[in-house]
C-alpha cells in the first residue's frame, strides 16, 4: 500500500534575465493511495508535477509538508526500508556503459541486498521477457536508447519490489516494446504489487489502469478509475478531461 | 560497511572494463619514465662526451702575443680559427666557432708594468661546448695568473703566499648521501603530492560528476544503499586508485632516474641540483637513502595525504553537473597543489616558523626533513593529525551534500 497525504512541494529557481528568485510550487497538495494488485495512472501535461511526486514517493526527494508511507515505511523516517521495497524508473535514467546488463543486473543485485542466484535467474528472466537476451553479455555503450530503457527496467523490478514507480516507462519505446512492458505491468500487478504509471499516453491508461489521478498545475484533479472520470467531466476520452481542464485554468 | 566495499567493488570493476583507461593509468609510468629519462641520459651524456672530445674553436686577437703561447701547448683544447666573415656573434650561435678572445695591444707592455691585463671573451653559455670552453680558458688564465703573481713577488721580494690569504680544505659532514637524501627528500613530497592529486583526480570526477552527467548517479541513490556509504564506497575507491597510481610513477621515476643517473655517471658528467653540484655517481645509489623506517614513516603520512586529496575531489566532484564542471572547479585546487609542492621544494623555507602547522604544506616538509633525519616526532603527530582531521570534515561534508536533494537534481 502506498499512502501519500498532503505533500507539498516548492523549487526556488533563479530567473537568468531579472536575476530574482523564483518559486515553483511544483506540488500543491495531493493525496492518493494505492493498494497492492492495482495500476495507479498519474495523468498530467507537461510540468504538472508528474515526475516530482514519484521522485517524492521514490524517496529521492523530501516534501516539504505531508507524509509518505510505502507498505508501513515513511519515506522520511526508513528511506532506505522505502527505497529497498520499491523499482524506481524514469526516462532520464542512465546506464553504466562499460558493463553488460548481465553484469550490470548482477551488481545492482548486490546493492539491493538480493541472493545472486535469485538475482541472476530473475535477471535473465526479465531480459528475456523484454526481448534481450540476445544482449545480455554486450557492452550496454553501444545501445540504443530503447535498449538502455529496457535494462532500466530489468534493473527497476530485478529485487522484486512490492512497489513499482515508473515514469513515462513507454517513452522511446516501439509499439511492440511497449505492449510488452505493458504486459509486464499487468503481470505485476496479478502478482499483488503496487503500481504507479505516470504517462501522456491516453488509451493505454483507459485501457489498463484501474485507477486514475490527474495532475493540473500541482494539484489533484479526480481520483478514481477512468470511466468514473469520464462521467464526471461529462466526456468520452481522457483527452478531452485535459481540453477541459486547460480551458478552465484547472479551477474545475 | 556493506555499501561502501560493494560501491567500491562496483568502481574498481568499471575502471578495469576500460582498456584505454586500464593503459594509461596503470603501463602509462613503466613506458613514459624509462622513454624519458633514457632520452635525456643519452642527449645529456652524448653532449657532454662531444664537447670534451672535441676541441674549442677560438679566435684569438693577441697582438703583443701574451695569451696566445699559452694555449699553443693544449692542442687538444684548442684549435685556432681565422676571423669568420660577416657577423661574428652569428658564428658562434650557428656553431661555426666557440669562442673570440680578445686581448689589447698594450697587454705585454701592462703585464710587465704590473697592470691587470684585459681579456674579453665572447662565448655561448647555453651550448655545452661553449661552456666547457670557458672552463678550458678559465683553467689556463688561473695558472697564468698564479705564474703571474708569482712572478710579480719575487721581484718585489716577498713570499709567493702573501698572494694567498686563505685557502679552503672543506670536509663534509653529513657526507655524500645525505646531501643526495636532502635533494630527492625535497622533490620526493612534491612529485608525491603531484601524482596522487593527478592520478585521482581523473578518476574520481568519472565516477562523481562523470556518474551524474550520465544519468547513473540517480540509479545508485535510488537503491537501498544508504547514501553515506555511497560516498564512503567512491572515497576508498579514489584513495585506493591515488596511492596506486602514485606508487607506481614514483616506483618507475626512481628506477627510471636511477638508470639514467648510472649512464651519466660513466660519462663523468655532473649534474646541478637544487644550486649544488652533486657527483652523479652518488644519486645513482639510490638504494643508500632507503632507510626503511623513513619510507614507512613517509608511507604512512601518504595516508591522511591521499584521503584530504580524495576527499577534496568528492567534494567538488559531486557538486559540479557535469565532467567538464568538475574539472574546471577543480583546477585552482590542483594549481594550489603544484603551488604548495613546488613552494615547500623551495630550499632554506623549513626555518619558517609556522609551517608546520599549515595544511599540506606541513606533510611535504615533514617528508623533506625525515629524508635528512630532522624530522620531530611533534611535528610529524601535527601534520599527521591535521591533515586527518581536514579529511574527516570534508568527508562530513560531502556525506551531508548528496544528502540535500539538490545534490541529486542538480540538471533540472
Ligand atoms: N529540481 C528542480 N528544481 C527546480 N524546479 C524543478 C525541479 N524539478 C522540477 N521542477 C519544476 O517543477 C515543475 C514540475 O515538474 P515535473 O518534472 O514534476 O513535471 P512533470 O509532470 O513530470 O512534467 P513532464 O510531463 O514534462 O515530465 C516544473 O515546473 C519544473 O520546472
Ligand atoms: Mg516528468
Amino acid at each position: 500500500m502506498i499512502q501519500v497525504k498532503d505533500i507539498h512541494k516548492t523549487f526556488v529557481v533563479k530567473d537568468k534575465k531579472s536575476r530574482k528568485k523564483k518559486t515553483i510550487e511544483a506540488v500543491k497538495g495531493i493525496s492518493f493511495s494505492v493498494k497492492p494488485g492495482e495500476i495507479y495512472g498519474l495523468l498530467g501535461p507537461n510540468g504538472a508535477g508528474k515526475s516530482t511526486t514519484l521522485r517524492m514517493i521514490a524517496g529521492l526527494m523530501e516534501p516539504q509538508q505531508g507524509s509518505i508511507t510505502v507498505f508501513g515505511n515513511d519515506t522520511k523516517a526508513d528511506s532506505e526500508k522505502v527505497r529497498n521495497t520499491l523499482g524506481f524508473l524514469s526516462t532520464d535514467l542512465g546506464v553504466y556503459g562499460r558493463f553488460t546488463p548481465r553484469e550490470l543486473l548482477k551488481i545492482f543485485g548486490e546493492f539491493q541486498g538480493v541472493d545472486s542466484v535469485v538475482a541472476e535467474r530473475r535477471g535473465l528472466y526479465l531480459l528475456e521477457r523484454l526481448e534481450l537476451s540476445d544482449f545480455a553479455d554486450v557492452k550496454m555503450e553501444s545501445f540504443s536508447s530503447g535498449q538502455k530503457q529496457k535494462v532500466s527496467i530489468a534493473r527497476a523490478l530485478l529485487h522484486d519490489p512490492k512497489a513499482i514507480l515508473f515514469d513515462e516507462p513507454t517513452t522511446g519505446l516501439d509499439v511492440l516494446t511497449a505492449k510488452t512492458v505493458l504486459d509486464l505491468l499487468k503481470i505485476m500487478k496479478g502478482e499483488e504489487r503496487a503500481v504507479i504509471v505516470s504517462t501522456h499516453v491516453m488509451p493505454m491508461v483507459e485501457q489498463m489502469c484501474d485507477r486514475v489521478g490527474i495532475i493540473f498545475n500541482g494539484k489533484l484533479h479526480g481520483d478514481a478509475p477512468p470511466k468514473e472520470i469520464l462521467s464526471q467531466y461529462g466526456v468520452s476520452t481522457l483527452d478531452e478531461v485535459f481540453f477541459k481542464l486547460a480551458a478552465d485554468g484547472g479551477m474545475a | 560497511m556493506r555499501g561502501v566495499w560493494l560501491v567500491f567493488k562496483k568502481e574498481i570493476m568499471e575502471f578495469t572494463k576500460d582498456r584505454k583507461t586500464l593503459f594509461f593509468t596503470l603501463a602509462m609510468p613503466f613506458i613514459l619514465y624509462p622513454l624519458l629519462f633514457g632520452m635525456i641520459g643519452k642527449l645529456g651524456r652524448r653532449d657532454v662526451q662531444q664537447a670534451r672530445s672535441n676541441q674549442t674553436r677560438i679566435v684569438l686577437i693577441d697582438p703583443s702575443s701574451v695569451l696566445e703561447p699559452h694555449l699553443r701547448l693544449l692542442p687538444d683544447d684548442f684549435k685556432f680559427v681565422d676571423v669568420p666573415e660577416g657577423d661574428i656573434k652569428d658564428a658562434i650561435k650557428s656553431d661555426i666557432l666557440e669562442m673570440v678572445v680578445t686581448l689589447e695591444e698594450s697587454a705585454a707592455r701592462d703585464l710587465a708594468e704590473h697592470r691587470t691585463v684585459r681579456v674579453d671573451v665572447l662565448y655561448n653559455k647555453v651550448e655545452t661546448s661553449g661552456s666547457v670552453g670557458m672552463q678550458r680558458l678559465e683553467k689556463v688564465l688561473k695558472e697564468f695568473d698564479k705564474t703571474a703573481v708569482q712572478s710579480r713577488l719575487q721581484k718585489l721580494g716577498a713570499s709567493a703566499q702573501l698572494a694567498v690569504p686563505t685557502e679552503i680544505h672543506s670536509s663534509q659532514v653529513g657526507g655524500q648521501e645525505l646531501m643526495v637524501a636532502k635533494v630527492f627528500g625535497s622533490m620526493l613530497p612534491y612529485m608525491l603530492m603531484l601524482m596522487l592529486f593527478a592520478g585521482a583526480m581523473q578518476l574520481g570526477i568519472y565516477v562523481t560528476a562523470g556518474e551524474r552527467e550520465r544519468g547513473t548517479l540517480i540509479t545508485l541513490l535510488a537503491t537501498g544503499l544508504p547514501r553515506h556509504q555511497i560516498i564512503w564506497g567512491k572515497l576508498v575507491y579514489i584513495f585506493f586508485m591515488g596511492i596506486v597510481i602514485s606508487t607506481l610513477n614514483i616506483v618507475s621515476m626512481a628506477f627510471s632516474m636511477g638508470v639514467m643517473f648510472g649512464s651519466l655517471e660513466s660519462s663523468g658528467a655532473k649534474l646541478a641540483v637544487d644550486g649544488q653540484e652533486v657527483a652523479i655517481q652518488s644519486l645513482s645509489g639510490f638504494t643508500m637513502i632507503a632507510d626503511p623506517v623513513v619510507i614507512v614513516l613517509t608511507l604512512l603520512l601518504m595516508i591522511p595525504l591521499g584521503l584530504l586529496f580524495s576527499n577534496f575531489i568528492i567534494f567538488i566532484g559531486i557538486q559540479a553537473k557535469n565532467i567538464q564542471e568538475a574539472g574546471t572547479a577543480m583546477m585552482p585546487v590542483f594549481l594550489l597543489v603544484i603551488f604548495l609542492g613546488v613552494f615547500s621544494m623551495a630550499p632554506g623555507i623549513e626555518k619558517m616558523g609556522i609551517l608546520p602547522y599549515i595544511p599540506i604544506v606541513n606533510v611535504s616538509l615533514v617528508i623533506r626533513k625525515l629524508f635528512v633525519q630532522q624530522a620531530s616526532v611533534l611535528e610529524y603527530v601535527v601534520a599527521f593529525c591535521m591533515t586527518v582531521g581536514l579529511a574527516a570534515l570534508l568527508t562530513y561534508l560531502s556525506t551531508k551534500f548528496l544528502n540535500r536533494e539538490s545534490a541529486i537534481f542538480k540538471s533540472t
